[in-house]
């Protein structure tokens, strides 16, 4: 492997909601090419530091740099570093309003100033991608949840993003759902797309991720490859984590 | 419903546009031969189907350009309410405040009788007056549709479009603003119906609309069933067709096959 740059870099990043701190003093930084998958418990903060990756939810104090840019209000350089990153929802949400074809096309006809017939073109390679191109004229409440998140993904790569984050992105599907879109998540990390996944499977995890970050009350509790993580846990709770997710 | 008149093989689009445009060649032939219809009753709509067309036309009218001018209104509003600035969600809350809490009656007297005092210089003719009025009013109410259509519309629709890299006026017009625009239709349309039998107030300060019509008529006849009969069902042709073009827009909106 060539030495791994680091595209995002996260500098003791504190957030609190209220009293209840989310974010302690996290720092880490996350490679180009790698896959990192973050489990914990729910409210140990893996969500809001993907959100604020993308300043969804700005951070206290602390900094996160994309490509050394530091992620900050500026509109301009915000709205560039958003392109740059894709992002998945636990809920999808996608725009209701829209067709499928219309709810991919939207960004870069908006942002990019792609002709519609170009953009329409494009999307329709990325619907391929996931396997929905026959569903290019429907709308989103006519797809099942699966292919919702599906074309979700689509979305966001429509952007020709660097980094995916996907937050949760199997978590309100169907167990019968779950693996149709894994296995497009599976296919986007071959093709060398950097990603941070926010995730319950532990499956994907061992299988897919170069690294695996537990999250607990706040801070990175464990940092360490696949294989390490779940073959000897460094820890009991770790260990006891694992044993509830049934991994 | 005019809707369901077409064939099922029509898009949602062509249905909507069939329906929009013979709504609007509808309510266009209805109050071109609304006179010669009326002239054929007898006495005393007979005699008088010109001013009572007249009348329609002046209160469709009045209708149409404060209904505009209210949406225009209760957009912006809407908007001031939700805004960030502190001053301007005032300023809008004061507006919707006190409009809802006075009557019309009253607004329109003020307008076209203190204001002049109050502003010298500023003598609104009857008609303009009345629109000034009736489009403060509806304006206040839209505005409180659109208020509940933006706060319904999801904070992930917003999140989803800005994580997209859109800009802020992306995000709302395309994003928000349909989507909020669709839940605040259904009131929309009831505030819509509302002004234009509420623009009948505008007699008190003269305006000859359909109501101003029907009363003078009355008394100069004393034949109060058949006059205001005339002027009621009048009221109905015109809602009627109203609420098929608000039909129209409301099942074009309706991607999700919801409206039956």
């Amino acid at each position: 492997m060539s030495t791994p740059q680091a595209f995002i870099v996260a500098d003791h990043v504190c957030k609190s909601f209220g009293a209840h701190q989310v974010l302690c003093d996290v720092s880490t930084h996350f490679n180009t090419g790698e896959v990192t998958v973050i489990i914990g418990a729910s409210g140990s903060g893996k969500s809001t530091l993907l959100r604020a990756i993308n300043r969804l939810e700005p951070h206290d104090s602390g900094s996160i740099t994309i490509e050394g840019v530091p992620v900050s209000d500026d509109i301009a350089t915000l709205q560039k570093q958003r392109c740059d990153v894709g992002m998945v929802f636990q809920q999808f949400n996608l725009f209701g309003h829209l067709s499928v074809l219309d709810n991919i096309t939207l960004a870069p006809r908006r942002v990019r100033h792609t002709a519609r017939a170009q953009a329409n073109a494009e999307a329709m390679v990325l619907l391929r991608r996931v396997g929905l191109h026959e569903h290019a004229h429907k709308y989103p409440w006519q797809l099942s949840g699966g292919q919702q998140q599906r074309v979700a993904i689509a979305r966001a790569l429509a952007m020709n993003p660097k980094v995916m984050l996907f937050d949760e992105p199997t978590s309100a599907l169907d167990p019968e759902m779950v693996q149709e879109v894994l296995d497009v998540m599976r296919e986007l990390a071959r093709g060398g797309m950097t990603m941070i996944v926010v995730t319950h499977e532990m499956g994907f995890a061992r299988e897919v991720a170069d690294r695996v970050l537990f999250f607990d009350q706040g801070r990175i509790a464990h940092d360490a490859p696949p294989d390490a993580f779940f073959g000897n846990p460094a820890n009991d709770r770790i260990r006891a984590f694992i044993g509830r997710m049934g991994a | 419903m005019l809707v369901a008149l077409w064939p099922e093989r029509w898009s949602r689009q062509q249905r909507s546009n069939a329906t929009l445009v013979s709504a609007l060649v509808l309510m266009v032939l209805a109050l071109s031969v609304l006179g010669q219809l009326l002239s054929f009753l007898p006495e005393p709509i007979g005699s008088n189907a010109q001013a009572f067309a007249a009348g329609a036309r002046t209160t469709l009218w009045l209708t149409l350009v404060s209904g505009t001018l209210g949406l225009l209104l209760g957009t912006c509003a809407a908007l001031a309410r939700t805004a960030r600035w502190r001053a301007l969600r005032w300023v809008a809350s004061f507006y919707i405040w006190a409009i809802r809490g006075t009557p019309l009656l009253v607004q329109i007297l003020f307008v076209y009788f203190a204001l002049p005092a109050l502003v010298p210089g500023l003598n609104l003719p009857d008609f303009a007056a009345a629109v000034v009025a009736l489009s403060l009013n509806v304006g206040a109410y839209n505005s409180e549709s659109v208020r509940a259509g933006l706060l319904a519309v999801p904070r992930g629709q917003t999140e989803a479009a800005r994580a997209l890299g859109l800009g802020r006026l992306h995000v709302f017009f395309d994003v928000v603003f349909p989507q909020a625009f669709k839940i605040a239709l259904p009131p929309l349309v009831s505030n819509f119906v509302a002004l234009l039998k509420d623009s009948s107030l505008a007699y008190a300060i003269g305006v000859v609309e359909l109501t101003n019509v029907g009363n003078r008529i009355q008394s100069a006849t004393f034949q109060p069933i058949a006059t205001l009969s005339t002027v009621a069902v009048t009221y109905l042709l015109l809602t009627t067709l109203v609420t098929q073009i608000s039909n129209a827009i409301e099942y074009r909106f309706d991607v999700e096959g919801r409206v039956k």
